[in-house]
């Protein structure tokens, strides 16, 4: 069935800078914002851009991804002809071919692809935090009848070095890409959102696989080769909230953007609405001791002690005496009573004992463990 | 899988009008997310039971719209699952639980069915009743019929074999009775009849006054946990909300509360349903306020039932009573000058 645009999420990352968070599930199905997980994101993003074929890859960890998937039934991607696929390595006649690169992983896909006999290819990541309609990417990208569209976005200058930089002329058409630069010429960072013409991504994916040197990547290679051969690459300037949450300190700062009327991130914009899997839970129960104040809470809750500037998870229960600021809480944690959390991320289903302190300090974030649970009561001994 | 199950949604409830002129009993709202019919269809699913008839009578379009083909209680089945059976606008809002005339309209289900024993049930009781302790009670006892009971007060859930149903469905006229609930209630003596004592939650919707004072004894902790009981979970139409947020300054207090709120004012005793916007420095006390009510800066509300999309505007003051709360209906623009 032909389809004129077909997106490709990878969602294979490991992001071992996210620590914990990651050792069991791959950084795309990491929680975020109380409710959701990061990938709810580019998928939401897909449905309200009226993208109804969504290819998943994965790879690091993918049973919570692939259950939490499922057929795509939140966003709207349970469909008969399209909808959500997974797409895992598999085996063939010659073994198992791990994905080895992003652009090795479309690579290894071309089939799934050619069923679709797409005009564009939109590929995406499930390593992000933003809004974007791709539909005006895609308008773009025709407009400019390019072959590549890459989505960008300005950055502080002083931090352009860790991104992919491109240089573009007057009308957006790319002169450079240099991936992490010492001297960054512009600050136009790229967001690892690509538009390809279907003819030429397949085309330059064969040259690239027999390339031994190459890493197969599609920031490091695919996008340099393509500019190298005197493709139309255009890069398109997206204006709006965009967050690689690839540390602790990043994934903090993402979710207390939600608690900044001024940061762009705006979850009850019932227009572009973030769509994730509901689970049935009772609403919140905010006790007579309970006390909330700018934060954000979801359902399942139980709150009998204070709470400021955080994010709860659906089913953490905070008892009395306990107070949570700056502090994200992800589903299923328990804070007993009179304990202390300022600056800090709780994983899933942590207990957190009576009477126990974590604080980040100096600009620091804490990513509360077991171990630093253990450390706690070794030293209060 | 012994069990199918009749949920009698078009028994009238006199006395609920201000909350049921959209819709019927079935979809009124009930502990800040819910619809009343949310209780019986996940005790339904809850016990295992894959087959459920509905008889909604009219206005049933909301009661539609919110179950839809059964999803959000995994009632979605290519082999048996929900069945919505409406019932004709002469034979429904009667007052007994399985009427008789209303179920002889949809024979067809009965005779479909392949379970041997039916569950008939009603929306207005909130409870947690598990229809298969009911039934192991009831085979126990040898009863034609068993009636769930609950401290002396009947559930009106009745259980008994299907062929005895629809036995009485064929001969209820010649024996002058209109419903199950009535024949339990005559104890016409050519049926032997059994009592399940049920010891869990439950409230009973069968006026406003009720409405209000079993929500309001819902914010209190032994209600509130034996209701929502983790390996029990009470389902409903899946809406994609946020979190509510709490903002500065904010003051929420012995509340439940949905998602998608934005909560900027003082709210104390209160049941905030889905997506309610509550503006800075309002007070609600004592209060049910529903899905995507705008109470604006500076109200006073106290004893107050606002339904579904009420705008209140800024500093209005509205005090009810416990005993006689006020209630604004669906969809209402209450301006300053209105309130007394």
């Amino acid at each position: 069935m032909k389809k004129e645009i077909v997106a490709m999420l990878l969602a294979g990352g490991q992001g071992t800078r996210l620590k914990e968070l990651t050792y069991t599930v791959a950084k795309p199905a990491v929680p975020f914002g109380g409710k959701y997980r990061i990938i709810d994101f580019p998928l939401s993003n897909c449905l309200n851009s009226e993208i109804h074929t969504v290819g998943v890859l994965t790879q690091y960890q993918p049973h919570i991804l692939h259950h939490y998937i499922g057929i795509g039934t939140p966003w709207d991607l349970d469909r008969r002809n399209g909808g959500v696929t997974m797409l895992p390595p598999y085996a063939e006649k010659e073994g198992i071919k791990w994905y080895d690169g992003t652009a090795n992983a479309i690579y290894q896909n071309l089939r799934f692809l050619e069923q679709y006999d797409p005009e564009y290819v939109l590929i995406l990541s499930g390593d992000h935090i933003y809004k974007m309609n791709y539909e005006l990417m895609l308008e773009f990208h025709k407009q400019n009848d390019a072959d590549v569209t890459i989505s960008v976005i300005e950055v502080p200058w002083e931090e352009a070095s860790r991104f992919g930089i491109m240089e573009a002329d007057e009308n957006m058409k790319v002169k450079e890409f240099a991936e992490k630069p010492e001297k960054p010429k512009s600050n136009l960072a790229s967001m690892g959102v690509y538009i390809f013409n279907w003819q030429k991504l397949k085309k330059y994916l064969k040259i690239d696989v027999e390339n031994e040197e190459s890493t197969h990547d599609f920031g490091k290679d695919i996008i340099p080769l393509m500019l190298s051969e005197k493709e139309k690459l255009f890069a398109y300037p997206f204006k709006g909230y965009w967050k690689d949450v690839g540390t602790v300190a990043s994934l903090w700062e993402a979710n207390m953007d939600l608690l900044r009327s001024d940061s762009g991130l705006n979850l009850h914009d019932s227009a572009w609405r973030i769509y994730s899997s509901n689970p049935q839970l009772p609403p919140q129960v905010i006790t007579r001791n309970g006390e909330i104040q700018n934060s954000l809470v979801n359902e399942g809750c139980i709150i009998e002690g204070e709470v400021s500037n955080s994010i709860i998870s659906q089913n953490v229960e905070l008892r009395t005496g306990s107070s949570l600021s700056e502090s994200v809480a992800m589903s299923g944690v328990v804070i007993g009573h009179d304990a202390t959390l300022i600056r800090t991320i709780i994983p899933p289903n942590l207990i957190i004992p009576d009477g126990f302190q974590a604080e980040g300090k100096d600009g620091e974030v804490v990513l509360v463990t077991e171990e630093l649970i253990a450390e706690w009561k070794g030293s209060d001994e | 899988m012994r069990l199918v199950a009749v949920v009698d949604a078009s028994v009238n409830i006199p006395g609920l009008e201000d909350l049921t002129m959209y819709r019927s009993v079935a979809s009124v709202p009930f502990a800040g997310r819910y619809r009343l019919i949310d209780f019986v269809l996940s005790n339904v699913v809850n016990s295992n039971i894959n087959s459920v008839g509905i008889f909604p009578s009219y206005p049933f379009v909301s009661l539609l719209d919110h179950i839809g083909m059964g999803k959000s209680w995994d009632l979605d089945r290519r082999k048996e699952g929900l069945f919505f059976l409406p019932v004709g606008l002469r034979k429904g809002n009667h007052l007994g639980v399985g009427d008789f005339e209303a179920l002889e309209e949809h024979m067809d289900f009965f005779r479909k069915s392949r379970q041997q024993y039916v569950v008939i049930t009603n929306c207005f009781t909130v409870c947690q009743l598990d229809y298969n302790e009911m039934l192991d009670d009831h085979l126990a006892s040898g009863a034609d019929v068993t009636e769930a009971v609950s401290n002396g007060t009947s559930l009106r859930t009745y259980i008994l074999e299907k062929s005895l149903l629809v036995h009485m469905i064929k001969t209820f006229r010649q024996q002058r009775v209109i419903s199950v609930e009535d024949v339990v209630n005559l104890k016409k003596n050519y049926y032997t009849y059994n009592q399940y004592e049920y010891t869990g939650y439950h409230a009973i919707i069968n006026s406003k006054e009720s409405y209000f004072a079993e929500s309001m004894k819902l914010l209190e902790e032994p209600h509130w946990r034996s209701l929502f009981l983790p390996d029990r979970p009470v389902y409903t139409k899946v809406k994609d909300e946020p979190p509510t947020r709490y903002m500065e300054g904010s003051s929420v207090k012995s509340a439940l509360v949905a998602n998608g709120g934005q909560l900027e004012g003082i709210v104390r005793n209160s049941i905030i349903s889905r997506a309610v916007i509550i503006q800075q420095n309002a007070r609600v006390e004592n209060c049910i306020i529903m899905q995507k009510c705008v109470v604006e800066e500076d109200c006073d509300l106290s004893y107050v039932i606002a339904d579904k999309d009420v705008r209140i505007e800024a500093g209005t003051v509205l005090h009810g009573t416990k005993e006689k709360p006020i209630v604004l209906r669906k969809g209402e623009h209450v301006m300053k000058e209105d309130a007394i």
